[in-house]
């Protein structure tokens, strides 16, 4: 059964929230999937999880915050 | 715990790094500029001393390091990757590096070959830097705020620099063209377009994410910087024409000008001031140093459009110049580089070790919060001094020239520890 994971790193000051999706990504199940909420788009992340084979989608909420999607492509 | 995702192919920290370790040299040579030459250097708006001392500040120290932070953050926040940014940072660093010395040197011995050295180095620079930016805004079409301050500002560079060159070719005799208002129109964009425009939209984005504050309210991410430059559009036409009924329209842009900088300084001092986290923070405090003399220098200006035979003081110009260019500039420069050093530093150390699966040291301890905050102090002592020393120089302009030595090697030393620290992390 997969799992959402959820990490909100709102409000912290970089590299924090860079450190802890790293974090929750090196622990992710291959059947996970972790959403992150953060106010900010992390452009720095994104080739990060490309190079690593992770999938990922963005959403730009109304109140200006990003939820981030991430999961383990097959 | 270890990490093991491997980071991104990025461009060297070499990149950004060579802007901002040179500029603070340039803040050590104005420095030495004014304790050499004392009150010399501080004679009115037109002195050749004054040229060099004003040149060392705006392109050796802050177009330098906005330069870094453009290529820098073009890439991180926008996602745009400058075309062969090792190339375009060698030439425009080296361009922008000799093109400097050349033109101040010019100013201070009065040579003609050297300001035509100068009329060489720096339009390869600056052209260079815009035709690979705007290749790299080309390609990628991007809806935010700092990319569309960031292309205006780019733009107000440019007019910058064509105005720089035509005064120069005007100062050297090459052509005969109306001094005063060239000058007016080249410091005009250059410390409200290009500085203006460009501090406005970093801090869209570096404020919230760096200082944790809210982020700014609509519209004044989605206005402010248009209207600036807008206005400075208008008020540069009416500046050429020659009719003296447009002057007092020219009066009301100013105003509008200045209303437009102090509501992005008073908005920026009012989420600094709401910010939730209250840790130890110098960037902080430079970010206050910033606003509040923008705030100042706006006030001052407002007094001499009101009072213009207060405004012919050549005084006037100097406490005006030093404000915005030491105050403003300077200020949040030198604080958005104790965030943006050990941010490269620790995403290049954490990309590094990744690979070994191995964590990068603390952000904090890269460059020391007790050494960023007494240069702070440093800093704020040199502001202190120097508007005084625009008004009584015979008294001030040595000591003030001693001081901002001082504090620039001060702000050199610790961005050079901060990289020394990055090579001992990688040698353990």
């Amino acid at each position: 059964m997969s799992n959402l994971i959820k990490l909100d790193v709102c409000g912290l000051e970089p590299p924090e929230p860079m450190e802890r999706v790293l974090d929750a990504l090196s622990t992710l199940a291959a059947e996970d999937r972790l959403c992150m909420l953060i106010d900010r788009e992390p452009r720095p992340l994104y080739p990060i999880l490309e190079r690593n084979n992770f999938g990922y989608e963005t959403k730009a909420r109304v109140d200006y915050l990003f939820e981030i999607l991430i999961w383990h492509k097959q | 715990m270890q990490r093991k995702l491997s980071f991104e192919h990025t461009p060297p920290l070499s990149i950004p790094l060579r802007f901002f370790l040179t500029a603070p040299l340039f803040g050590v040579l104005a420095g030495l500029l004014l304790l050499w030459y004392g009150p010399q250097a501080l004679t009115g708006r037109w002195s050749p001393l004054t040229l060099a001392l004003t040149h060392l500040l705006t392109l050796g120290l802050l177009t330098m390091s906005m330069t870094g932070a453009l290529i820098q953050l073009l890439q991180v926040v926008v996602g745009i990757e400058v075309p062969r940014v090792r190339l375009t940072a060698a030439i425009v660093h080296g361009a922008l590096l000799l093109g400097t010395c050349a033109l101040t040197s010019g100013f201070l011995f009065s040579a003609a070959i050297l300001l035509q050295l100068a009329l060489v180095f720096l339009p390869v620079a600056l052209l260079w830097l815009l035709g690979a930016c705007l290749i790299g805004m080309w390609r990628v079409k991007a809806d935010n705020v700092t990319f569309a301050a960031m292309r205006l500002a780019l733009v107000a560079l440019c007019l910058t620099a064509g105005l720089g060159a035509v005064t120069t070719s005007a100062l050297m005799g090459l052509v005969a063209l109306p001094l005063v208002q060239l000058t007016n129109l080249h410091v005009a964009w250059g410390l409200l377009g290009w500085v203006g425009l460009l501090v406005i939209g970093v801090a869209y984005q570096v404020v919230p994410m760096f200082l944790v504050t809210q982020v700014y309210p609509l519209p004044v991410t989605r206005y402010l910087a248009k209207c600036l430059f807008g206005i400075l559009i208008f008020w540069s036409a009416l500046n050429l024409l020659p009719s003296v009924m447009w002057h007092s329209l020219s009066s009301v842009l100013s105003v509008l000008v200045v209303a437009a900088l102090a509501i992005f300084a008073a908005v920026t001092m009012g989420l600094l001031w709401q910010r939730k986290r209250r840790v130890p923070d110098s960037s902080i405090l430079f970010w206050y140093l910033s606003m509040g003399s923008l705030l100042a220098g706006c006030a001052i200006w407002l007094v001499g459009t009101v009072r213009p035979e207060l405004a012919e003081m050549p005084s006037f110009a100097l406490v005006l110049g030093v404000l915005f260019i030491v105050g403003f500039g300077y200020s949040v420069i030198n604080g958005m580089l104790y965030k943006i050093v050990p941010f490269l530093i620790w995403y290049h150390l954490q990309s590094r070790l990744t690979d070994i699966g191995m964590k990068a040291p603390n952000i904090r301890k890269i460059i020391p919060e007790h050494a960023a905050g007494r240069q702070f102090y440093a800093h704020l002592f040199v502001l202190f001094l120097m508007v005084p020393a625009a008004i009584f120089p015979d008294q001030l302009a040595r000591l003030a020239g001693a001081m901002f030595v001082a504090s620039s090697l001060w702000l050199w030393i610790n961005l050079l520890r901060a990289l020394m620290f990055y090579r001992a992390a990688l040698i353990k």
